[in-house]
């Protein structure tokens, strides 16, 4: 009897000091560390890619707010299949919560990159896109906006800073106290992408930025990194058509252009390009 | 206080310590291997996915969880080292013995601080769901179908290959 106790007794501390190791785990020593540091992080972190992703989501939703939906699953289907095809090939393959590729129902050629992920590109400007290999350079450059952040780093510093601050806040623990001043800088921090994406366009070393990212981009995903040219040429043919769409929130500059050109030397005909376009023309649009 | 002698007799303490160490090594073996449920995974130098991927990991794929920082586990994984994000992973927590919620029940809960929670907080669902209230007329019905529209893997790599490009 005596001998059941004793062991009794040494499973029971033996089973405590057991559950001392397993909720000692790693996850608990850094939420120590990370508590004592927290208020000096909290002042000055970036914008986390799950913040990116809510942002993201509510421009879409803007942008969709105007904007029909093309609701046919083999474009669609298509679309993001070239679109997947690049973004795994881009300085970003992936995101939060990954990208997805849309077409809009607007003759317009536009493309619009929502921080996060989402891209959209409109009927016209895919009817614009003569193959595959153009349509991939589009959705090249608009991967590569989101991977280098710019429609994300387009909110005001001062507003991003009222953000933190108000996290640091004593109501900001309670929710409620502080939910209606964050949903109030979330709408102004929408307001600063949506402005930039659609509204004004980005800045013309992001564009660049972004042409010398899709050339590489399209190269490593074995496409014709010529096709960004190529398309640029298309629109600078019809930049007299207008000074909306695509021709304002990535005006097709002669710098740009020579620019692209400049980084595509050597770039030679694929002979599988034939197949790509073959398929590209069997896509109703 | 007076040891009783049967424990000092049947060196208890000793026998207890060994029994505890054993006992502890498998559990932190455990907690520390986790399994790739998503496709498309790669490791990332840091924290976050603007970096350019150091390796890709494939679904199924074990990896050796070294550390964590918010929503990142810093793993190993055939000889690299790198982060990876929770939602590669099915358990979106770190497998855990709650031992004494299994003994005597309950009372065990483990809580972040508001201060640890807040770092990474800011702009959440919650905060959406403000916004919609307030913006009825912003359609996040269909951003959530163009979400839910996903590219079947081995159809993709169909069409890479197919189209002669680089898988």
């Amino acid at each position: 009897m005596r001998r059941l106790m004793m062991w009794s007794m040494f499973l029971a501390l033996a089973l405590t000091l057991v559950w001392g190791c397993a909720s000692m785990d790693y996850a608990s020593v850094a939420s120590i560390a990370v508590k004592t540091t927290v208020k000096a992080v909290e002042a000055s972190r970036p914008i986390s890619d799950s913040e990116e992703y809510y942002i993201g989501r509510a421009v879409a939703a803007r942008v969709l707010g105007t904007s029909r939906l093309v609701q046919d699953p083999q474009l669609t289907l298509y679309v993001n299949e070239v679109g997947e095809t690049v973004a795994r090939k881009s300085p970003r393959p992936n995101t939060y919560k990954g990208y997805h590729f849309a077409v809009l129902d607007s003759a317009e050629p536009n493309a619009f990159a929502c921080p996060g992920g989402i891209i959209f590109v409109t009927k016209g400007l895919v009817v614009m896109c003569g193959n595959e290999d153009e349509l991939a350079a589009v959705l090249a450059h608009e991967v590569a906006h989101i991977a280098n952040k710019d429609g994300i780093n387009s909110i005001s510093k001062a507003r991003w800073t009222e953000v933190l601050t108000t996290l640091g806040t004593e109501t900001a623990k309670q929710y409620a106290g502080a939910g209606g001043q964050l949903i109030t800088l979330f709408e102004g921090s929408i307001d600063d992408v949506f402005k930039t994406i659609v509204v004004n366009g980005y800045s013309r070393s992001a564009e660049e930025a972004a042409d010398a990212q899709a050339v590489a981009t399209l190269r490593k995903a074995g496409y014709d990194p010529g096709a960004l040219p190529a398309l640029l040429n298309k629109m600078m043919a019809k930049t007299g058509a207008g000074s909306s769409g695509i021709f304002k929130t990535h005006p097709p500059t002669s710098d740009r252009l020579a620019k692209v050109k400049t980084g595509t030397p050597g770039a030679t005909p694929d002979k599988m390009e034939a197949v790509r376009t073959k398929r590209f023309q069997s896509i109703k649009m | 206080m007076k040891v009783p002698v049967w424990l000092i007799k049947s060196r208890g303490w000793l026998l207890l310590m060994v029994l505890a160490a054993l006992l502890c090594t498998p559990v932190l073996a455990g907690a520390e291997t986790m399994k790739v449920s998503m496709g498309n995974q790669s490791l990332y130098a840091e924290p976050n996915y603007s970096g350019t991927p150091i390796t890709p990991v494939p679904a199924g794929a074990e990896v050796n969880v070294v550390t964590t920082s918010g929503d990142w586990y810093k793993v190993e994984y055939q000889g690299n080292t790198g982060w990876m994000h929770r939602g590669a992973f099915a358990q979106a927590q770190s497998p855990q013995l709650n031992l004494p919620g299994m003994l005597f029940g309950g009372g065990v809960k483990q809580t972040k601080s508001d201060e640890v929670a807040l770092a990474g907080k800011g702009f959440t669902p919650e905060v959406e769901a403000g916004y919609r209230q307030k913006h009825p007329e912003m359609n996040f019905a269909l951003v959530d179908q163009v979400e839910s529209f996903k590219v079947d893997s081995g159809k993709l790599q169909a069409f890479i290959k197919e189209g002669g490009l680089t898988p």
